[in-house]
């Protein structure tokens, strides 16, 4: 399992170093993906199979710029394309963070629309043989050098997503320019829902998962720490949450434990908009400097999403009790 | 997370019997040989001293990372700094204390490696990378460093030290 994680890996890799800033043939690049189940036909495929970069994005995607290529793998039969992207993604402290995907395997969206793949994350460093299932990308019918789609990652969007078709000797040497941030409807009405009564009371985290540093021994609390870090978010392996007053004034006492440390946050200017929700995050109390943002989406007596805290990112689940 | 465990004297007195029973059951079985206690896996005898020793560094290395507390978002390239350290400072003590059964070489070979793990941790901090300090922290997970204690019976050095806010 782990040597064809590191096939992927190592085929995602050389296939980035041929689509950054050297016009080549789009051909030949990637080897090692297995034939996909679901064969799309080469005339719905074969238009994709080009060298893009990306001109817009969601802003809550948080990409700053990126590129992408897709090509049909060598000597697959019949052929399937392997898509491979450079995102400059900005990190909750604003920071630019790159991150490299691979797009694998391509299905029709259905009715024509186009064409989407899962999107698996390559790991910081390839060495690591890490290509983990991060989301989805669409892509939808090309139109002159262009294309309009969306993406999902860690979890969250979807986000639209528009590129442009390099031309053969095109490049952007390895620095692709910034593309434009579409701008999202941010939740602007007080409060988590029409009535206090939809988001008052107590919730339960219902998305724990096995707490990574049970037998660490001496290194459980670094596990702890370190799993807490980056944009993907937390092992959470228990935590509560309390809604409480009314519109303005509604707060949310927030408890996350996670890697044998429980913390606690404040969560202040709670707003909604349709199933969006948002909030200010603090950890000293209501009345201390923000440290970041929640963001998420509430329906049913479940409120999910990312609370970002500085360089932590936790992904939660709340359930009503 | 202070006052947790108890520090109670009434508690103390017969922990102390206990453990002068035990010094006194090894005392009368030793007969000026060597000492050696069932110890590891394999059905390998470890040497006292080892456990002895490890479970002091253990102790006291516990110690020094409870007291680092949970690190706020502008601490944690001076946790991973910390951490390093007196995992560093651990490793060393517990490889000069020469492991003689399998179980106490695979604790003391993880450890070393966590001390190399660590630094890429810590550098990956350095460069405010920290998506890598979290997928290189997976490294650390996979060495299951308390289980490897209690295979060798270091029961201090299994334990998780208690985080603090």
């Amino acid at each position: 399992m782990s040597r064809a994680k590191l096939v992927v890996a190592l085929a995602a890799v050389i296939a980035l170093l041929g689509s950054v800033g050297v016009a080549m043939a789009t051909t030949g690049a990637t080897t090692g993906y297995p034939q996909p189940k679901i064969v799309v036909p080469a005339s719905v495929s074969s238009p994709y199979e080009q060298r893009y970069v990306l001109t817009a994005a969601g802003s809550g995607a948080g990409i700053r710029s990126g590129e992408m290529k897709l090509e049909f793998e060598e000597g697959s039969s019949p052929e399937f394309l392997v898509g491979i992207s450079e995102f400059y993604s900005y990190s909750p402290d604003g920071s630019i963070e790159t991150s490299l995907f691979t797009f694998y395997p391509f299905t029709e969206i259905p009715g024509g629309k186009g064409l989407k793949a899962p999107a698996l994350k390559v790991g910081a460093s390839a060495s690591y043989g890490q290509v983990t299932p991060d989301g989805e990308l669409q892509l939808f019918k090309i139109e002159g050098d262009r294309v309009k789609g969306q993406i999902r990652l860690h979890g969250n969007g979807p986000w639209p997503v528009e590129f442009r078709i390099l031309g053969d000797d095109e490049s952007t040497g390895g620095h692709p320019p910034a593309a434009k941030q579409l701008p999202e409807a941010e939740p602007n009405n007080p409060g988590w829902g029409a009535e206090p009564s939809e988001y008052e009371g107590e919730y339960e985290l219902t998305n724990a998962a096995e707490d990574p540093t049970e037998k660490a021994g001496t290194l459980g609390p670094v596990i702890g720490v370190a799993q807490g870090l980056g944009t993907k978010g937390a092992v959470v392996s228990g935590g509560s949450m309390t809604v409480k007053g009314s519109r303005d004034s509604a707060i949310a006492e927030v408890t996350i434990e996670t890697g044998g440390s429980t913390r606690h946050f404040t969560l202040t200017k709670l707003a909604w908009s349709g199933d969006k929700r948002a909030a200010q995050v603090h950890e000293n109390g209501p009345t201390s400097p923000p440290v970041g943002r929640f963001e998420g989406n509430g329906t049913n007596n479940e409120v999910k999403g990312r609370l970002i805290d500085g360089h932590s990112v936790y992904q939660v689940v709340f359930v009503k009790k | 997370m202070n006052g947790v465990r108890s520090r109670h004297p009434a508690r103390l007195i017969p922990m102390a019997i206990a453990a002068f029973a035990a010094v006194a059951i090894v005392v009368s079985g030793c007969g000026g040989g060597s000492s050696t206690s069932p110890s590891g896996s394999g059905g390998e005898s470890g040497s006292s001293s080892f456990a002895g020793g490890a479970e002091a560094a253990c102790a006291t290395a516990n110690k020094a990372i409870e007291a680092l507390g949970t690190p706020r978002q502008a601490e944690v390239l001076k946790y991973m700094e910390t951490t390093e350290s007196v995992i560093g400072k651990l490793s060393e003590e517990v490889s000069a204390l020469d492991p003689s059964n399998a179980a106490e070489k695979a604790y003391t070979a993880a450890l070393a490696k966590s001390e190399l793990v660590l630094n890429q941790m810590t550098n990956a901090a350095r460069n405010e990378n920290f998506d890598a300090v979290r997928e290189i922290s997976d490294e650390l997970i996979e060495l299951h460093l308390g289980e490897l204690a209690e295979n060798a019976d270091l029961r201090i050095c299994a334990e998780v030290p208690e985080g603090e806010e």
